[in-house]
């Protein structure tokens, strides 16, 4: 069965259930180390890349919604180029542009700076939308007590913006756990990776990326049940 | 013309419909009321079949309303329905709202159609408005489109669900005024409402519901001033109190 | 260096227009299929048959929790395994199809369920076909509440066709990426791929947000 080697001149599988006896679960148990490693590492760059995303979104935020023109225009720029360009663009661009300007960054490190600055950009536009979303007629209840900029932030805005933004921020981080396979592209360890060495080593897609796509599934119903949870429970709405 | 028999009707574990046995003959005007909840809303829903029955039979015009085999588009095209909120389809105009049914139900030719429409949108008194959208209306005259909209198909029998609820007070007496006319020229009616005035004026009969059941039926001028039930005496000493 | 790096770049300019015409190519067709899935789709998702909507609903989960670079693996390499052997061109197009259908699905399901209860039951009353409810009441008013998001999906989706330069189809960024090997200038010829790509999806970006603020006026 597996001993073609070529994949155009592998013999078509039969249609029937002997596909799925065929599936070689033993080939799987053998690789499940490699595939536990890419999916560690999956895990990790994820979550060093969603912090630093937040980070990069609240400052470009803060920029983009500040009335001073020399962090606003910038802000805006960098926003929409992020949008406007496709992610996998963005990550040639710094795997292969960086050591141009003489950088010799690993490319695990390129890899999110990459999805730290195209997260950064969405988060930012998701946190300016929490902000809009409180209703005005308390910032002007508030200023009507006499509270600054800074105490209206931090008492009235901030509180009822975080419900709305978090269920689109845990959206975004199941984006950017999608989007980090595409880091298998510059040679990164990751579990998409798993599953192309797999392939190219003993010549089993199906099992290689049927496994693959098994895990990330499982990592995106987690997210997605913790984001459900969190759309039911953080927003507060007016009572009238 | 309508016939309820041993009709019941669950929602989960609530009994909302309670052995329910009614004779409507052709031409008259039923009038519905009872507290909310009572099951007058759903009771009126199930002879469109917009609500289904767990037991009993429901029987329009000879033709079982919740059986598999009827012809349930036949079936509407025999009845008007009035609701609650209007529901007219806000993004068509006021014309096209009531000739939408004509055409592509009866197949009728569009000219013919809306020839009809025009002719309904008069009765009802708006004639000035067929071009216009129904944001554009007040709620007394979106109302008003409703029972066109609900005329447009001759129908045999119309049917309104609290037709005035969702209406300022002063717009509640040109949809009654409308209702009245429909009245004079021999309509089938069957009005789940709370409007006594109306009832008074053209009911043939009155019907009392409360959970789930017909508690008292009778003329309007019996059951207004001679309730034979405490519950329903209760129900009217409310509504008058107000 | 520069300088001369930046006149072979002007002489393989025309390389990277067709990558760009390949890539309209593809978006185009893509846009088209998903849509017309994603309708068919999005309409089952919001029906009333349950088994339906589940079956549509696995597939979408499968979609959305996988990335789309693993789902074009499994189109290009697992596919003729079981028989069906496609080109580069072809399975491109396939696992877009297959992609976009299902985010299209789930905004037009989220329209139609977005319509009242009561219009459902209008124009029922009037004795309406199923069909005819949805032709001429439901889906004219849905799509008011898609049209902003479906012109955002559409954005992303002219970018997801990046991803296809994986299998070798020579689009836009696989004629970047080619480039670079014999231009080593990464800034620069990635720029110019971002620019290419700036140029097809800000109008419609400008276009989604102009929508959105149209939708919230009326």
């Amino acid at each position: 069965m597996h001993s073609q080697l070529s994949f155009g001149g592998a013999p078509p599988k039969k249609m029937d259930g002997s596909m799925l006896v065929d599936f070689n679960f033993r080939i799987i148990f053998e690789y499940l180390p490699l595939f536990l490693t890419g999916l560690k590492s999956t895990f990790f760059i994820s979550l060093i890349s969603i912090a630093l995303a937040l980070v990069t979104g609240i400052i470009a935020c803060a920029c983009r919604i500040s009335g001073i023109k020399i962090l606003k225009y910038p802000a805006i720029a960098f926003i929409e180029i992020i949008r406007s360009t496709p992610l996998l663009v963005q990550i040639y661009f710094l795997y292969f542009g960086l050591p141009t300007l003489g950088l010799r960054v690993p490319e695990i490190q390129t890899g999110i700076i990459a999805l730290m600055l195209n997260s950064g950009a969405y988060i930012a536009e998701i946190i300016r939308a929490g902000i809009t979303s409180v209703d005005q007629g308390q910032l002007e209840a508030g200023t009507a007590s006499g509270l600054n900029y800074i105490q209206r932030m931090r008492f009235i805005i901030l509180p009822q913006a975080l419900g709305v933004t978090v269920p689109p921020l845990l959206g975004q981080s199941i984006v950017l756990v999608k989007d980090s396979a595409l880091l298998s592209l510059i040679s990164v360890m990751e579990l998409t990776r798993c599953g192309q060495t797999m392939t190219s080593e003993r010549f089993m897609p199906s099992e290689a990326f049927f496994t693959v796509a098994f895990f990330y599934m499982c990592i995106y119903f987690c997210l997605k049940a913790l984001a459900d949870w969190s759309q039911r429970r953080l927003i507060f709405r007016e009572a009238y | 013309m309508i016939e309820f028999k041993n009709v019941n009707k669950w929602f989960n574990k609530l009994h909302v419909l309670n052995n329910i046995n009614l004779k409507i003959p052709k031409g008259e005007v039923l009038v519905i009321c009872g507290p909310s909840g009572s099951g007058k809303s759903t009771l009126i829903r199930c002879i469109n079949r917009l609500e289904r029955i767990q037991k009993g039979e429901i029987i329009v015009n000879n033709t079982p309303v919740h059986d598999k085999s009827s012809n349930l588009t036949k079936l509407r095209a025999q009845i008007g329905f009035v609701f609650q909120q209007f529901h007219l389809y806000p993004h068509m105009t006021v014309l096209q709202n009531v000739m939408l049914a004509p055409v592509n139900v009866k197949k009728l030719d569009k000219k013919v159609a809306e020839k009809i429409a025009r002719e309904k949108l008069e009765k009802v008194g708006l004639t000035e408005k067929a071009s216009a959208y129904p944001a554009q209306l007040s709620g007394g005259q979106q109302q008003r489109v409703a029972i066109a909209r609900g005329l447009a198909m001759s129908p045999e029998i119309m049917l309104f669900d609290e037709p005035t609820s969702a209406l300022d007070p002063e717009m509640i007496g040109e949809v009654l005024d409308v209702m009245v006319k429909l009245v004079s020229e021999g309509m089938t009616m069957c009005v789940v409402t709370h409007e006594m005035g109306f009832a008074k004026k053209v009911a043939h009969r009155v019907l009392f519901m409360d959970e789930g059941t017909i508690v008292e039926t009778g003329t309007p001028d019996d059951f207004f001033d001679h309730p034979k039930t405490d519950r329903a005496a209760e129900f009217i000493s409310k509504i008058l109190t107000h | 260096m520069m300088g001369f790096y930046f006149s072979r770049l002007v002489e393989i300019y025309p390389f990277f227009l067709k990558g760009l015409w390949m890539t309209s190519k593809i978006a185009f067709i893509s846009l088209v299929t998903c849509t017309l899935i994603g309708f068919i789709l999005g309409i089952f998702r919001s029906g009333k048959n349950i088994i339906l909507k589940r079956i549509v609903g696995v597939y979408v989960a499968f979609v959305r929790g996988t990335p789309f670079v693993v789902q074009i693996f499994i189109v290009f390499f697992i596919l003729p395994e079981w028989g069906l052997q496609l080109d580069a061109f072809p399975a491109a197009l396939l696992a877009m199809a297959i992609m976009g259908s299902a985010f299209i699905c789930e905004i037009v399901a989220g329209g139609i369920d977005s319509i009242s209860k009561g219009q459902w039951e209008a124009a029922a009353s009037s004795g309406l076909t199923l069909a005819q409810q949805l032709r001429l009441v439901i889906v004219p008013q849905a799509m008011r509440v898609i049209l902003p998001p479906l012109v955002g999906q559409y954005v992303l989706l002219i970018k997801d066709t990046s991803v296809v330069s994986v299998i070798g189809v020579m689009e836009l960024t696989r004629v970047g990426w080619v480039t670079v090997v014999r231009i080593p200038e990464g800034l620069m010829v990635f720029s110019l791929v971002g620019v290419l790509y700036f140029s097809i999806s800000y109008p419609l970006i400008l276009l989604s947000n102009y929508l959105e603020r149209k939708m919230a006026l009326e």
